[in-house]
Parts: C-alpha cells; sequence; structure tokens
C-alpha cells in the first residue's frame, strides 16, 4: 500500500470539533464524540463517588451533602443533557447500521435533538427549581 | 473505494462496532430503570436518597444482578468507544498495543470493583 500522509494525527485531533462546513450528520458526530467523552469521565467518577456507599451511612450521608450544591447539580444537568443526545443519537446509529430508516437519518438527528431538548429543559427545570 | 481515508482503521473491527450497538442498547434499557428508581421513587422527596433506603433496595436479588450487569455493559462500551476515538487519530501500532492493555486492565479492574461494591451493599443489609 502506498505510504501516503494520513490526514487524522493526533495532531489534527481538534478538527474534529470544527462544525464549519459540515453535514448534519457530522455535527451528530461531533455531538456523539463530545458527549461519549463527559459520559465517560462522569462513569468513572460515579463509580469512584459510589464507593461512599461501603463506608457506611455517615460517609455516603455526608457525601450527598457535599454534592447538593449548584456546581455539582449543574453537572448532573450536563449529565442529563449529555445522556439524552448520546442514548438517543445511539438508537439512531443502530437502526441505521441495521438498514433501518437510512433514508431519514437526518431527520432522524433532528428528532433525537428535539427530543434531547425538550427532555434537557425538563430536567433544567425540575433540578434548578425554575417553574 | 478503499483509501487511505476511509480504510478501515487499524485494530477497529466489526466485532467491536456491533458489540457498541448491542451494549448500547441494553444500556438505555437498563439507565431507564436505574435513573427512575434512583431518583423517583423511595422517600417522599423522590429517590434513594439516604444509605438505608439505597441497602434496602439492594435487598432485592434482581437488583445487584441488573446493577452488575450495567456497570459490565456501560464500562466495556465506553472503553471500547473511547478506543475507537483514540484509533481515529491513526495512533503506531506500539500506541494501539499500549491501549489495548491499559483498557482491558482498567476495565477489569472497574468491573471487578463494581461486582464487589454490589455485593457489599447487599451484605450491608443484614445490619438494617
Amino acid at each position: 500500500m502506498n505510504e501516503t500522509k494520513h490526514p487524522s494525527t493526533p495532531g489534527n485531533a481538534w478538527k474534529w470539533f470544527d462544525p464549519r462546513g459540515r453535514q448534519p450528520g457530522t455535527w451528530g458526530f461531533i455531538l456523539n464524540r463530545i458527549t461519549a467523552l463527559g459520559l465517560t469521565l462522569y462513569l468513572f467518577l460515579h463509580l469512584i463517588m459510589l464507593g461512599q456507599l461501603a463506608q457506611g451511612p455517615e460517609s455516603y450521608e455526608g457525601f450527598l451533602k457535599t454534592i447538593h450544591s449548584p456546581i455539582f447539580i449543574f453537572g448532573e444537568f450536563l449529565v442529563i443533557a449529555g445522556g439524552f443526545i448520546h442514548g438517543l443519537n445511539g438508537i439512531r446509529i443502530g437502526l441505521n447500521s441495521f438498514g433501518i430508516g437510512v433514508t431519514y437519518q437526518k431527520q432522524l438527528l433532528y428528532v433525537v435533538m428535539a427530543i434531547s431538548i425538550l427532555g434537557s429543559l425538563y430536567f433544567a427545570v425540575k433540578m434548578f427549581g425554575l417553574a | 473505494m478503499l483509501t487511505t481515508n476511509n480504510y478501515p482503521r487499524r485494530g477497529e473491527s466489526a466485532w467491536s462496532w456491533f458489540y457498541k450497538i448491542i451494549t448500547g442498547g441494553l444500556i438505555v434499557i437498563i439507565l431507564g430503570v436505574h435513573f427512575v428508581v434512583n431518583h423517583m421513587t423511595g422517600s417522599v422527596s423522590g429517590g434513594l436518597l439516604s444509605w438505608k433506603e439505597v441497602v434496602r433496595y439492594f435487598q432485592n436479588p434482581l437488583v445487584p444482578v441488573m446493577e452488575i450487569a450495567f456497570v459490565i455493559f456501560a464500562v466495556s462500551h465506553s472503553l471500547i468507544g473511547l478506543r475507537s476515538i483514540i484509533l481515529d487519530m491513526n495512533p503506531s501500532r506500539g500506541t494501539v498495543r499500549v491501549i489495548n492493555w491499559l483498557f482491558t486492565i482498567i476495565g477489569a479492574v472497574a468491573i471487578v470493583y463494581g461486582i464487589w461494591l454490589a455485593m457489599a451493599i447487599v451484605a450491608a443489609g443484614s445490619a438494617l
């Protein structure tokens, strides 16, 4: 095989996040990546923090008190928004992968984003007590 | 046409794609149960908000089974996905080998820890 210079190198990684001149599907791809990284970070923090459950009631409930602050609640809101986007977009990718709805993939992305925005708004109202 | 641009990434396979799709679907289902139970049932204010409530919830034998399955699916899905992201940067063969080992170890440790934690919460039930 010809060894031409490969365009995807670590130095070019930022280009994933460059939204200029993209198709909507690529926006979905970028969002899926960003949310993947965020949710992975959350997953491991979540697992480590829940270790408090093994330390007994005082330890766990002290931890709950600590995270009951606006910064952590905002972080949890990001997890919910990211979960909606990544989960629903994942279902879209799964369906498309099996040949279902491929011709509607763009419309499905808009449906995914609409549900994600509405769902996130619902939780924003619930979590920040905006109602 | 296969070019250097769209040729499948070294180390990426149909199996890792299929695994992500299947575990992704299972995660969505279990996450639904996990989220509704943990945040919308239990005490007056909604959710399992005390240590006691969590421990009591884990006394149903289906719960630790579900949570252990969840930790296995979520950890493996996230690490295989992270590996895919790294593969898109076209790393060297050596880097891929290091990543494979590193992620296997991280995944194994996280899963063993998750199983231990679930069992510890179940065992705490005897103190209730």
